[in-house]
């Protein structure tokens, strides 16, 4: 419910008003030069906001210890996704612990509303939000990641390693 | 103490052989059973009170009565395939008597109308497969096999068969599934094998000690063999006693002898400056008693059933202080595990899981709720499976942990062998 | 016919029936894995239990039999426990890779377990290692570790396919599922396996990683594959046409279907099919709208004399296509000369013994009593002289919808080719039919799936089966291309929109620089 208020009648002459909020700004002009430590502001992109370690940004594909990929293409996250950005195509794997990979994955960015659901869905920490936020291009298919940009892009340093890891579990006997 | 019908001649090595086993009235029974009235044998076996020996302890006359009363063909099937660890009753019968278990097959085929039996030996018993194979062959050669027997004409063939070493083809469906080649599982009931066995024909199966004791029965009458035992637990019994006694071996008693007068008795005691620990009555899936427990009951079926714990194959395992019972019941897991067949789910995977909960408490890694926790999953395995061998798994690994719960708990606070004293094997 | 209770609930059975019919007849559902309506009794997974009142001990619903006056139950504290913990029992040594299984969404261990298990498993001890990923045959992957032992497929390839390649070897636990020295599960029935498995041990090469279940919506159908007429489901998505399963019909099929039925999808998929009308000779196609297509091919039917038209029609279609098309040919256009093309004539009586028949058009029954009537006679003889003699000179064909299944399909689109204009109506592309001289007309039909109507079948029991989804939308059924063909109107705003094909990142595509 909004509320309409009439503007007064002092309000209807906006020069008053004008020249107060210019005063304020040029206050606080001031007060920036003055003491540029308390400024709130950053100066976007030579300084940048560090977020914190839980900050849902980009999505990153982990991989196994031998560097392939994690995911074992078992679509919930595609299932759990409510803007349906995830295409995966599973197929057979030579290896028959792993049985199932994805030979793609992909994941349409401008659609993703970073719900972090998949994060949430995924069984294996396959997949996982990333610190990662600046996601700037010149081409709309630059926004649809593959598992090339997803899971070993140059940031990621040869791949984020899963913490649930196949063979320890085979191993455990689980 | 000691009343010897079945193993009268055991020490006698010539009764193996047919003309020593007929210079000590081998087949008079016989020519005496076959001029009776096949009923009334039947009768004579229902009134004797005789009781399957193999471990269920079933009425052998009424068992037969079971079987349709038409011409139909049907199967006797002699269960020689001794696998409860502990028992080695057949054997020795089969190796030192094997006419007298013959003719003991011969009448009671006689009895049902039976033309064709086998004994199905365990495939471990060599010895056994050959002997009892040699006796056939001559019984057949001196005519109480094969066409009209002596005159009578009643006409019977039998037959050997190997087991090929499966513990559960002691089942009686597991046994009829062996035998007509299929994989030793045992079958659903019903039908019975009564009804639908040996090829889907009316079968009989029956333990070796009983075949044989009906030969007895027909010679000495039931009323005879009926003042042998206890009222309900009519007869003698074999038992193989074995474990911690100075003379292990087999002893036919009459049951309802007191179990403390067969071990310090007949068997002569435990070795000297030893404590008896435990007894286990019937094989090893009979649930074990403790010493105080042995030392009250008698050996027939309803006193050990009072107690809590099965005749089952009579076989006797006496266990003494220097014995760790957390070994021996991972012993017998690992036992039940590798001879389940696999059929139904509880016991597959709860002999299974047994069977790594009671290593796992052996080699030191052991959990103070895992006492309870096979307690829980042997009560769920029990009398939930197509055949008896979840129960036979269950059962001493519940006596096991709530007789002998203290020693349990030490070794698993402990990570072996607690204040008992004994050490490990 | 025995009256007993049911949780409390009091139903007639019929006599004979086991207590687990006598649940499903009353709607209980009763934990059960290796009881199949369509198999011999094992009592292996022990999970049907139930309490019989004067019974100690819980007994088996799938192998007791009903008596006049039981009581039986299944919610009782201790059935509700034994249960419980014999589905634990399952997972003991089930490896719980859901996540990778092809079965997870319609696994019986899966619905079971949150009907009527523990939640809260005490085994905390190392599973049971096996293989995973075994081949087992042209069509069958087996994973060992998922097996629950239940024997449904050994008992199918025993009792019903006769076959026997499977069996379970070794004991007890490491008790697996395989078959007899490397023999390959090769039947033409060996889907029904993976159908039966409650689990994913078995599962269709043809199908494994293709799709979620949970993506795909079912349609019952009847199957197009041969003269039997199985009932089926069609699972499908927005993708597509995925897979065909067979639905109880005791009076068709029972609970089976064969391998080959089970491919009548694949012709289905946008990939095969004739999207748009084609109008014109070789090399010289013109693609058109199916409207134009079809109004043109209907004017030059009209302004050909009735006795050189010559209707050919296959055994592929509806009762009610036929109708309408024999209406229109013989009783507007009082064409006389109609002909039935029957695939591998030799082979039609052939029948191997459970369900797969030589004739294989779903609807040659029908189609003969279409003949039968419109008082028509349908044969194959003076086709080919008619056209060769310059008799015919339009010729329009109701072409097969699987093409698969007419091996002289070739031989036969150049024998009709030879007339002055062929109208060839079909639901897939076919590439001798863009190389014939004579002026063609192409005109996309729909297929079973996307069309309601009915087959009779060869035993002449006419089946019913409605519209699943549809996959091309412009096609047209041949009721609806007669209308056109008779220059009447239909109505297209009726008509759904067709499935996308494969799932795409659309908006990748069209967004362009930004």
């Amino acid at each position: 419910m909004s509320l309409v208020r009439k503007p007064s009648a002092a309000a209807s002459w906006y020069l008053p008003g004008i020249l107060a909020g210019m005063w304020f700004t040029f206050v606080k002009m001031i007060g920036n030069i003055l003491n540029p430590k308390k400024m709130p502001t950053l100066n976007y992109p030579e300084e940048k906001y560090e977020y914190g370690p839980r900050f849902k940004g980009n999505h990153v594909l982990t991989v196994k210890k031998d560097g392939s990929i994690r995911c074992t293409a078992c679509m919930l996250c595609a299932t759990a996704c409510p803007a349906q950005c995830i295409k995966i195509t599973a197929a057979e794997h030579d290896d028959p612990t792993v049985e199932k990979f994805p030979i793609s994955y992909e994941i349409d960015v401008l659609r993703c509303v970073y719900c972090g659901f998949c994060e949430e869905a995924c069984p294996v920490d396959a997949i996982r939000m990333g610190p990662e936020w600046q996601t700037a291009g010149l081409n709309g298919s630059k926004f649809a990641y593959d598992i090339q940009q997803l899971a070993y892009r140059p940031q990621l340093k040869g791949g984020v390693v899963s913490v649930l890891d196949d063979q320890e579990r085979h191993q455990a006997g689980i | 103490m000691q009343v010897k019908l079945l193993s009268e001649h055991y020490d006698k090595p010539e009764f193996q052989t047919l003309g020593g086993y007929e210079r000590h009235g081998g087949y008079v029974v016989l020519a005496k059973a076959l001029k009776m009235d096949p009923n009334a044998i039947i009768e004579e076996v229902k009134a004797s009170g005789l009781r399957g020996r193999g471990g269920a302890g079933f009425p052998t006359g009424t068992k037969w009565s079971f079987l349709p009363k038409n011409g139909e063909p049907r199967y006797l099937l002699c269960n020689a395939d001794e696998g409860e660890p502990g028992t080695f009753k057949d054997r020795v019968m089969m190796e030192k008597a094997p006419h007298q278990l013959i003719e003991g097959m011969i009448m009671s085929s006689f009895a049902i109308g039976c033309k064709k039996s086998y004994i199905y030996i365990r495939g471990e018993y060599t010895d056994s497969l050959r002997i009892v194979g040699k006796a056939i062959q001559e019984a057949y050669k001196a005519g109480y096999l094969g066409k009209n027997i002596l005159g009578s004409g009643f006409d019977h063939d039998m037959d050997v068969y190997s087991g090929a070493g499966a513990y559960i083809c002691g089942e009686e469906t597991g046994m009829i599934s062996s035998l007509e080649g299929l994989k030793g599982q045992p079958k659903l009931k019903p039908p019975f094998p009564a009804v639908q066995g040996y090829l889907r024909k009316p079968t009989i199966v029956n333990n070796v000690e009983t075949l044989a004791a009906v030969k007895y029965i027909i010679r000495d009458g039931a009323a005879s063999y009926r003042k042998h035992g206890t009222e309900k637990s009519a007869g003698t019994k074999l038992f193989s006693v074995s474990g911690n006694v100075q003379r292990p071996g087999t002893y036919e008693v009459p049951l309802g002898l007191p179990l403390k007068v067969l071990i310090n008795d007949i068997c002569g005691g435990l070795k000297p400056g030893r404590k008896l620990k435990a007894v286990i009555p019937g094989g090893s899936s009979a649930p074990i008693l403790t010493a105080d427990e042995a030392n009250k009951v008698t050996m027939d079926y309803e006193a050990l059933a009072q107690m809590g714990s099965m005749l089952g194959s009579g076989a006797v395992i006496v266990i003494d202080d220097s014995n760790c019972m957390v070994d021996m019941l991972s012993t017998i897991m690992h036992f039940y595990h590798h001879e389940s067949c696999g059929q139904c789910t509880p016991c597959r995977e709860g002999t299974g899981w047994l069977n790594k909960i009671t290593h796992r408490i052996a080699h030191g890694h052991g959990e103070s709720k895992d006492i309870e926790l096979i307690k829980k999953v042997s009560e769920q395995m029990m009398g939930k499976t197509i055949c008896a061998l979840s129960d036979a798994a269950a059962m001493p690994a519940i006596s096991f942990v709530t007789k002998f719960r203290d020693e349990f708990e030490t070794y698993i606070k402990k990570g072996q062998l607690g204040a008992g004293g004994a050490a490990h094997a | 016919m025995p009256k007993i209770k049911v949780n409390g609930q009091e139903i007639e059975v019929p006599e004979k029936s086991t207590v687990i019919q006598a649940f499903k007849q009353a709607g209980v559902d009763i934990c059960h894995y290796c009881w199949h309506p369509g198999l011999s009794i094992a009592g292996v997974c022990r999970l049907c239990m139930v309490q019989v009142e004067g019974m100690p001990k819980l007994q088996i619903a799938c192998n007791t039999e009903v008596k006049e006056g039981m009581s039986v139950n299944n919610t009782s504290d201790v059935v509700k426990e034994t249960v419980k913990w014999g589905l634990d029992f399952h997972l003991i040594n089930h490896p719980l890779d859901c996540p990778i299984c092809d079965q997870a969404g319609e696994c019986g261990l899966q619905d079971q377990y949150m009907q009527f298990g523990s939640y809260d498993p005490e085994m905390a001890e190392p599973k049971v290692k096996k293989s995973k990923a075994v081949d087992l045959g042209p069509t069958v992957m087996l994973d060992k570790e998922r097996c629950i032992l239940c024997s449904r497929c050994v008992r199918f390839t025993d009792e019903v396919s006769k076959t026997n390649e499977l069996g379970i070897f070794n004991r007890g636990d490491r008790s697996e599922i395989g078959t007899v020295q490397g023999k390959p599960l090769d039947n033409n029935y060996s889907l029904n396996t993976v159908d039966i498995c409650p689990v994913g041990a078995l599962t269709s090469k043809d199908f494994r990683f293709r799709q979620r279940v949970w993506y795909l919506k079912e349609a019952d159908s009847i199957c197009p594959g041969c003269s039997t007429g199985c009932s089926v489901k069609v699972h499908y998505n927005e993708e597509g046409v995925w897979r065909v399963k067979p639905r109880v019909n005791p009076e068709v099929n029972g609970h089976w279907m064969c391998d080959v039925g089970r491919n009548t999808y694949k012709y289905v998929n946008l990939k095969s099919r004739l999207l748009s009308g084609k109008v014109g000779k070789r090399d010289l196609w013109q693609e058109v709208s199916v409207e134009d297509a079809v109004r043109s091919a209907g004017l030059k039917l009209r302004e050909t004399s009735p006795d050189a038209i010559a209707v050919v029609y296959t055994g592929q279609y509806t009762n009610e296509e036929y109708a309408s098309a024999f209406k229109f040919f013989k009783e507007e256009l009082k064409v006389k000369n109609v002909f039935h093309w029957l695939n591998n004539p030799e082979k039609v009586n052939e029948f191997d013994g459970l369900l797969f028949r030589g004739d294989r058009n779903p609807n040659t029954k029908g189609l003969e009593n279409a003949f039968a009537s419109f008082g028509a006679k349908g044969s194959w003889d003076n086709l080919q002289a008619g056209i060769n003699g310059r008799k015919f000179k339009t010729v329009i064909v109701f072409g097969p919808e699987d093409q698969s299944v007419f091996p002289d399909l070739d031989e036969k689109i150049k024998m009709f080719s030879q007339a002055e204009n062929l109208i060839w109506l079909t639901a897939c592309a076919n590439k001798s039919l863009d190389s014939v001289g004579g002026e063609t007309w192409q005109i996309p039909v729909k297929t079973y799936i996307e069309k309601a109507g009915s087959f009779t079948n060869f035993q002449g029991k006419v089946q019913d089966f409605k519209a699943g989804t549809t996959i091309v939308p412009q096609a047209l059924s041949v009721s609806e291309a007669v209308e056109l063909m008779a220059g009447r109107e239909i109505n297209w705003n009726l008509r759904p929109r067709g499935v996308g094909g494969p799932k795409t990142n659309y908006a990748v595509s069209d967004r362009g620089e930004l």
